[in-house]
């Protein structure tokens, strides 16, 4: 890839106002179906999930080792859970970055046409506070009581 | 059997979180943000109310804010479950009246003993 030096002092070639705001679009475009993608598959996830640990809850108490089991079944099902709240913090995430492209996209558009007197083009404001998701890895998160 | 309102505008967080709270026996009544939760709150008393924070229309420190502005309210557990960690936001929540906070994801047999603490 060929990298070229960008003039700061310049304002930015209105084509190439365009292609960024495309490509940022573009971007914008694909975490929507990433975020449509993570639903389904969380739905699904959560389907098999209560559906499962309702059926094993309904077998009827069993001594041995097939009780054993049963209670090891459904023990772990219950620690999934944690993972299981992946999607809930994935749209955060996304949806804190799509306001951000937004913010990006908007700007581009505003500063390259800033030539042509129209001051009317609005600006979707960046988020105010950083991502609110700063976890690294599904690990339950702490608890504090007041 | 106690019963609990569980607010969250994720509706995979509220399917985790009425699942967890009734397999160990409470009573749960689901809200979709904020308001629906004040809403809800109005019509009935609650044994303890389980909000998330970053919700449209009315967040989880202004729900809980609301909530001790109530007569049904002034000492009812409420716990704020949320992906928000940093200290700012804590003592945001414990300045409006929370019982305490909990980041996520949460724990289930870890949420039910907290539970289990303070709902009366």
């Amino acid at each position: 890839m060929e990298l070229r030096p960008v003039s700061m002092d310049r304002p930015l070639p209105l084509q190439a106002a365009a292609d960024l705001q495309d490509n940022l679009l573009m971007v914008a475009n694909d975490l929507d179906r990433l975020q449509t993608l993570l639903a389904d598959a969380c739905d699904g996830l959560l389907c098999g999930f209560c559906v499962t640990t309702g059926e094993l809850r309904a077998l009827p108490a069993a001594d041995g080792p097939a009780g054993d089991a049963v209670a090891r079944a459904i023990s772990r099902l219950s620690d999934s859970v944690i993972a299981l709240q992946f999607q809930d913090m994935a749209t955060q995430l996304i949806a804190h970055t799509q306001q951000r492209l937004r913010h990006c996209t908007d700007r581009i558009a505003h500063d390259a046409m800033a030539d042509d007197g129209d001051d009317d083009y609005l600006v979707t404001e960046a988020p105010s506070r950083p991502n609110p998701v700063t976890q690294d890895e599904m690990d339950a998160g702490s608890v504090d009581l007041f | 059997m106690h019963s609990i309102l569980a607010v969250d505008d994720s509706a995979s967080m509220r399917q985790m979180v009425s699942f967890t709270l009734r397999n160990a026996g409470f009573d749960v009544v689901e809200a979709v943000d904020g308001e629906d939760a004040f809403d809800k709150a109005r019509q009935r008393p609650f044994d303890l109310v389980l909000t998330d924070q970053n919700m449209p229309r009315l967040d989880g420190i202004s729900l809980t804010r609301r909530l001790r502005e109530t007569d049904n309210f002034k000492t009812t557990p409420i716990l704020i479950l949320t992906t928000e960690s940093s200290e700012q936001m804590k003592q945001a929540g414990r300045s409006a009246g929370a019982t305490g906070w909990l980041v996520k994801p949460f724990n289930p047999a870890k949420l039910i003993e907290v539970i289990r603490k303070v709902v009366r």
